[in-house]
């Protein structure tokens, strides 16, 4: 992970989503953007698809099978029980136990995958790159060091000629 | 600035027109019903009456589908649908037609009803305790008075929408809304009785809490899926020019949402009648799960839920229209079975299908498409000064 970044900070979703597309056109890639709400075109513009998904559903098809054996061992293998004369194999029976199991897994996992994929974990310190993107402040991050010094001047000068407010240089080395 | 799209928006093409094609075909799959119903009579009268309270309650649940549909975009005040309106207000229009098939029933209430016989009820204990509520004169009064209800509403809500088209502000949205909202609770009593009445009756012994509650579900997951197909037929031949995939993927929700409340609910009453095994509670089931009705059966609900559950699950496939038409396709011919399942192991008892079946439902799904393509082009097709028009010839969503 790079140490230096450059911080382009917006006042309204219009310049910051104009302010992406020039970017885009000069091909200088953008770390990230962080706004107060969700904006679809940005998520449109900067093509991040998640892959947490394909992870839930891996999960769930993993889980509900794993539940079914489950209850296969327990009340045919291992200690099987008449109940009114129904089949120790009873699929109707099974299956709310299983929906319910299956939920329950689905979402603990896809929270641990999360957490391990965003690199989230008690104790740790998050990353802000500045503290007015959680409040009223829509903000562009470039990757300084990736692109080089000359790229990412060119990225600050695009970002203040398209309307950012302020543009911020960041290390985040100088902060340890 | 984006406020002039209603003014630039190509549905010059205002008001439906019925071609001459569509009243001709409507008018032979009525004469073929006519034909069918005295071929049946002359058949077997039992078999027909039962056939036609399937057809009756089918295509009554299909406008009940519309009413639901309709009410439930004003109590939500959902922006998308503003456009389509015309289309539930349309099926509504089935409904006093319903009613006087109903009331027809009268003259085949005792090849249907086993409570009818008084010789029935006299021998019987069960139903000499139930025949304050299930007795043929108050039967027909309850049928009376729901429908009342139903078309006062109806034609109260329609007149709202129409007025709303000469008269700019948000006086009749609000309205409409308020009624709406008073409308739902009495559909939500008024329509599990009817569900009670016309359908669980024909098993007088038998009773589910759960009944009711999954035919008003059924109503709705199938008036949704014809309302669909109405608006995609309408939009082949030109109309609603702004439907895009945003609409489709909005409509296809709905028919994915209550495919899995359909199955919830028929896999929770059939789940409870199982596990308990009371036999007088899975005498109804055992019935049904016998060698000729067994294949119907599952039938039920692999086509009424795992079809639209699973096909519509991947975004594509619930934007795409030849897939949705196809998830339609299978929901037409669901319910039947579902409604088939409910009526006849209590009726007729036995699993025919034939000329009478074929014909009657032809019969009444062509009076169904005359009846709403009438009520379609009697008004404008895209209804004028609905706060949430906008909105909705606009529509876009992640």
């Amino acid at each position: 992970m790079s140490t230096k970044y450059k911080i382009g900070v917006f006042d309204e979703e219009k310049t910051l989503v104009a302010s992406i597309k020039s970017l885009q056109e000069r091909n200088l890639a953008i770390f990230d953007v962080f706004t107060p709400y969700p904006i679809h075109e940005v998520l449109h513009l900067l093509k991040r698809k998640s892959k947490l998904p394909t992870a839930g559903l891996i999960y769930g098809i993993t889980g509900a099978l794993s539940v079914l054996a489950f209850l296969y061992y327990t009340s045919v293998l291992d200690w099987p029980i008449d109940y009114g004369g129904k089949p120790f194999n009873s699929f109707p029976s099974f299956i709310v136990i299983t929906i319910v199991l299956t939920i329950l897994i689905v979402t603990i996992t896809s929270l641990f995958t999360f957490s391990v994929r965003a690199r989230l974990f008690p104790g740790q310190e998050a990353v802000i790159f500045d503290d007015r993107a959680t409040d009223d402040k829509f903000i562009i991050v470039i990757d300084a060091e990736l692109l080089g010094g000359d790229a990412a001047n060119e990225a600050g000068r695009i970002m203040s000629e398209s309307g950012a407010v302020e543009i911020l240089e960041k290390d985040l080395a100088e902060k340890k | 600035m984006e406020n002039d799209n209603t003014q630039n928006m190509p549905f010059m093409k205002e008001n439906l027109r019925l071609s001459m094609p569509f009243k001709i075909v409507t008018g032979i799959l009525i004469v073929l019903g006519i034909a069918s119903v005295a071929f049946g009579f002359m058949q077997d009268p039992g078999r027909t009456w039962a056939n036609y309270l399937v057809n009756n309650y089918y295509f009554f649940s299909i406008a009940m589908g519309g009413v639901f549909f309709f009410v439930i975009q004003y109590i939500s005040q959902a922006g998308w649908s503003a456009g389509f309106k015309r289309v539930p207000e349309a099926m509504m229009a089935w409904l006093p037609f319903a009613a006087v098939f109903f009331l027809l029933l009268y003259f085949g209430t005792h090849s249907i009803y086993h409570w009818s016989h008084d010789e029935a009820v006299a021998d019987d204990k069960l139903l000499a305790h139930k025949s304050p509520f299930l007795n043929v004169p108050f039967f027909y009064i309850r049928m009376v008075f729901y429908f009342g209800l139903w078309i006062l509403f109806a034609r109260m809500l329609r007149k709202f929408s129409l007025k709303e088209d000469l008269e700019t502000g948000t006086k009749w949205f609000e309205k409409s809304e308020m009624y709406s909202k008073v409308f739902v609770f009495i559909l939500a009593i008024t329509f599990s009785f009817a569900g009670i009445d016309w359908i669980m009756s024909i098993d007088a012994h038998w009773y589910s809490t759960l009944f009711a509650l999954k035919n008003m579900v059924a109503a709705f997951l199938h008036g949704s899926s014809i309302l669909i197909l109405i608006v995609l037929l309408l939009n082949g031949k030109g109309y609603f020019p702004f439907l895009n995939k945003y609409h489709l993927h909005d409509f296809s929700r709905y028919l994915f949402m209550l495919a899995i409340v359909w199955g919830y609910f028929w896999f929770a009453q059939f789940m409870i009648i199982w596990y308990g095994n009371i036999p007088e509670e899975t005498i109804y089931y055992s019935v049904r799960w016998e060698k000729g009705w067994q294949t119907l059966f599952f039938l039920d609900i692999i086509v009424n839920w795992a079809v639209p559950f699973f096909v519509l699950l991947p975004i594509k496939a619930s934007r795409n229209k030849y897939v949705i038409l196809i998830v339609i396709f299978f929901l037409i011919i669901g319910q039947y079975i579902d409604l088939y399942l409910q009526v006849m192991p209590g009726t007729t008892g036995a699993l025919k299908f034939g000329i009478v079946e074929a014909g009657m439902f032809l019969g009444y799904a062509g009076l169904f498409a005359l009846v709403v393509g009438f009520t379609l082009s009697k008004a404008n097709l895209i209804p004028k000064n609905h706060p949430y028009l906008d909105e909705s010839l606009n529509h876009h969503f992640q």
